[in-house]
């Protein structure tokens, strides 16, 4: 087993971890009551008047800082209580007390013009940043002496109700996460800050999940949400719908949150067939810009090919419809041709789309001139590009194609839980384990593959009309390669086959260019490192699936053995 | 008809083009199983390497071409093997046994940081940039048929490096351990071959010859960008495919065929030029699905 490299990290490090993750602890906190930044900004202070002076107003933390206190007390907590794989949970604050002291420090230094603005100048000292990352160190180094011991698992059952409550309370924490993660760093650039507050935001996030995966809750939280599926996804999409009475709750945030919603019911479907049946699709986006491309030419658009619209249901269900064909053609040769070949297949099929489009082909793309002027929806009675208000409460513009989406993502998300715990989702799964086998047991191979492909663009044609009115214009720029790698990558940073994970995944692929303005010119070049680092370090993705997990977690052991026998020869 | 053969003499030299960059997929996924997606980068990278050495030129060496262009062919070559054994080592092999899909995707990551990097890095790149007029110029003339002296070159360049390659692999020590590791890399490991230095080599090759496909693509066009890498990649693919994958002798037919595909259908099938790429696309498909194995490869092993 994989014992030999850990073990060995042991030995130089096992005395060391607990004093390692108290100082660490410590340290944490002391950077926090520390000042980080020896001058003012141009543009005002850095956030939250981060140079206040050492125990000046102990209790005034705010901002960040208030991050990095909270990071040492946890530390502090999980090296002396009693928690399962301390180790882990240990290395994950570690690495968010890192991340965030170093997006904050980097920043500083950047704009301050050298080291000088995070540790002294004017005979003021700023030592915040530099404590804060060596508190981070410590602190990883710590979980690595204690000892990296498997996820926990935990036994326990909980009885119904009381597994409602739990399931009913962190889906509650995860909306008011969503809420500050939109809202942190203010409406997209009016806060020269912005990037850098919500990268400093995102190392935090990224510690506490890294903590809660490692303590092992994630795990049994996904398995008990499995259990009570039904429940999970009433109780996620009634949060979703509280989003707008949160501080989120602005036209500005409505409009990113429904692209987001798009783009996740897209990469639901496309995770129907990415990781369910394990066919790789790399021109996923054209169904998408197909079922978009119906939907506009159907509605009333100046330029749209039938000269009459229809209502939006009836539409949607023909792009759905159209898309859902195109789906199964594209799905056709997997009848013969299998692995990496077929994803060459469909980035072909996906590649012909955009050309066609791009020349307007029958007519129906109105080529690089898109299809613009697709008018706004509106169902019963209400305009859905208005403000809408209800009693005393008045919603921000936008609202209505938020709830929209977020019934799309919920009935996306029942229509693929289902599937997967069908016989086709069953039949899905062993394909992907392996095909020769599953056709060995009686599953019709063929007609199930095509069968993934159909719904998959099926779903994606919805999405994708929806998309047309939100957005009113259909241009077949939105559809191109990159915005099929975008999507598979928010399947796989999210984890293959599950589904929270294709929605936290779409959430962070499409909220961080709205959040990076700074960044924009490097975002697609970061884009690309982090799939690389992504298959690198943790190929299952954030939240895998408990199939998923099985099985890559087995082979890394065979690997681990593999070189745990090489090490010994050698 | 002197339409026809104009076309004709365009495909070949585009096809020569495509079989430089379609060695290098041939080789790669004839020894690792990986379709290295980035590879179509690595040539594009080379031709910005070019241009740069180029630009870094003192100005008197600039004016002679004899001098110039060898020193371009090296510094792009350098530059993209530089890239693909950095590729290989950091990105490719930590996931030797990973699933299938690991990888893939991986060079699909790299392919999207490699040209960015160039766009976002290289000065101006957002836009065309021209190429150095350091090529043999004027035209062969034959009969109605005009083709540019640097195409004949690139002709010549391809096919000569395609014998060579073939020969090396046929006869070379080095070409046998190849073959070995292609066949069953286990195996061939009891034999003594060491395949991490195999695949380096095989990375290394299918770079250099990306590396002369991207300075002669500039010196043909006159004018290199960033989306440059993407697309020739995608033909070469196909011409790996097309020829069979993992046969030399299939890739430099295959890409010859896809060459004269983008011409001559850009000619005469309807939508004119703006479709050529939606035909060589077709061709893609329906070779995949009714001949996987190409025209030249073996018959298909079972692939998980």
């Amino acid at each position: 087993m994989s014992t030999v490299d850990t073990s060995a990290k042991r030995s130089a490090l096992a005395p060391l971890g607990k004093p390692f993750a108290a100082a660490g602890g410590v340290l944490g906190i002391v950077a926090a009551l520390l000042p980080w930044v020896t001058f003012g900004l141009n543009d005002g202070n850095w956030p939250d008047k981060s140079t206040l002076q050492f125990f000046d107003a102990p209790f005034l933390v705010t901002g960040f800082r208030w991050h990095v206190l909270l990071l040492g007390v946890l530390i502090l907590v999980a090296a002396f209580a009693p928690v399962p794989s301390k180790g882990r949970v240990v290395r994950a604050l570690g690495w968010g007390l890192t991340l965030v002291s170093f997006v904050n420090a980097a920043y500083i230094t950047v704009k301050g013009g050298g080291l000088g603005a995070i540790t002294a100048l004017d005979g003021a000292t700023a030592f915040g940043g530099v404590v804060g990352l060596v508190a981070g160190v410590l602190a990883i180094l710590a979980g690595y002496g204690i000892g990296i011991e498997p996820v926990g698992e935990w036994k326990f059952k909980l009885s119904t109700p009381l597994a409602y409550l739990v399931l009913l309370l962190s889906f509650g924490a995860v909306l008011y996460a969503v809420a500050a993660m939109l809202t942190t760093g203010g409406v997209g650039s009016a806060n020269p800050y912005a990037g850098a507050i919500f990268l400093s935001f995102l190392g935090f996030a990224a510690g506490v999940l890294g903590a809660l995966s490692g303590v092992g809750y994630i795990r049994w939280l996904s398995a008990l949400s499995e259990q009570h599926r039904v429940f999970s996804v009433v109780v996620l999409a009634a949060c979703a719908l509280l989003l707008p009475f949160t501080e989120a709750g602005n036209e500005y945030w409505m409009t990113v949150a429904a692209n987001i919603g798009i783009y996740a019911a897209t990469a639901i479907g496309l995770n129907i067939v990415v990781g369910l049946a394990g066919l790789l699709d790399l021109g996923y986006v054209a169904f998408m810009g197909i079922g978009a491309l119906v939907a506009a030419n159907f509605s009333g658009a100046a330029t749209a090919y039938f000269g009459f619209d229809l209502p939006f249901p009836v539409a949607a269900v023909i792009a759905a419809v159209v898309a859902g064909i195109f789906g199964a053609i594209v799905g056709s040769p997997t009848l013969r041709v299998r692995g990496d070949y077929l994803a060459i297949v469909t980035l072909a099929f996906g590649e012909i789309f955009t050309r066609s489009a791009q020349n307007d082909i029958g007519g129906f793309t109105n080529g690089s001139n898109a299809i613009p002027g697709i008018p706004a929806l509106s169902l019963f009675g209400a305009e859905f590009n208005k403000s809408f208000t209800i009693g005393a409460v008045k919603l921000p513009a936008g609202v209505l194609y938020y709830i929209l989406i977020v019934l799309l993502v919920a009935a996306t998300m029942a229509v693929f839980a289902n599937l997967k715990f069908s016989r086709i989702g069953r039949a899905w799964i062993a394909i992907r384990e392996d095909e020769d086998a599953a056709r060995a047991m009686g599953i019709r191979t063929g007609k199930m593959k095509i069968l993934a492909f159909l719904i998959g663009a099926m779903l994606a044609g919805l999405a994708g009309a929806v998309f047309a009115h939100k957005n009113g214009t259909v241009s077949y720029e939105s559809f191109k390669f990159l915005e099929s790698v975008t999507l598979l990558a928010a399947v796989i940073l999210g984890g293959m086959g599950s589904i929270p994970g294709a929605v936290l995944g779409a959430a962070l692929l499409f909220v961080l260019p709205e959040k990076l303005r700074d960044f924009e010119d490097y975002r697609l070049m970061i884009f690309g490192l982090a799939l690389i680092l992504i298959m690198r370090f943790r190929p299952v993705g954030l939240i895998p699936d408990a199939h998923r997990r099985a099985e890559m977690v087995e082979r890394a052991d065979e690997n681990a053995e593999e070189a745990h026998v090489e090490a010994k020869k050698a | 008809m002197s339409v026809l053969l104009q076309q004709l003499a365009n495909g070949v030299i585009q096809g020569a083009l495509i079989a430089l960059i379609a060695l290098g997929y041939t080789m790669v996924y004839g020894i690792i199983q990986l379709i290295n997606f980035a590879h179509g980068e690595v040539f594009m990278v080379a031709s910005y390497g070019g241009l740069a050495t180029f630009t870094l030129l003192p100005d008197d060496l600039k004016k002679s071409p004899a001098v110039a262009l060898p020193l371009m062919f090296v510094g792009g070559i350098l530059v993209a093997v530089v890239v693909a054994v950095i590729m290989e080592r950091f990105a490719y092999r930590p996931l030797r046994n990973a699933p299938r899909l690991a990888p893939l995707i991986t060079a699909l990551g790299v392919s999207v940081f490699l040209q960015e990097a160039v766009r976002v890095f290289y000065p101006n790149a957002k836009s065309n940039l021209p190429y150095p007029k350091v090529f043999p110029e004027g035209n062969l003339t034959i009969g109605s048929v005009n083709i540019s002296w640097t195409g004949v070159l690139l002709v010549v360049l391809s096919v000569g490096l395609a014998v060579i390659l073939q020969t090396y692999i046929n006869r070379s020590r080095m070409g046998r351990a190849m073959r070995a590791t292609a066949q069953d890399p286990d195996t061939a490991k009891l034999m003594g071959v060491n395949p991490d230095r195999v695949i380096v080599l095989t990375f290394i090759i299918g770079a250099v010859l990306a590396g002369v496909a991207g300075i002669m693509f500039g010196g043909y066009l006159n004018n290199i960008n960033i989306d440059m890498g993407f697309q020739n990649g995608i033909f070469a693919f196909t011409a790996a495919v097309l020829g069979g994958v993992g046969s030399i002798r299939g890739a430099v037919i295959g890409a010859f065929i896809i060459g004269l595909i983008k011409t001559v259908a850009g000619q005469y099938m309807p939508g004119g030029t703006q479709y050529d790429y939606v035909w060589i696309f077709v061709v893609l498909i329906l070779v995949l699905v009714f001949r996987p194995q190409g025209l030249f490869g073996e018959p298909e092993r079972v692939r998980a």
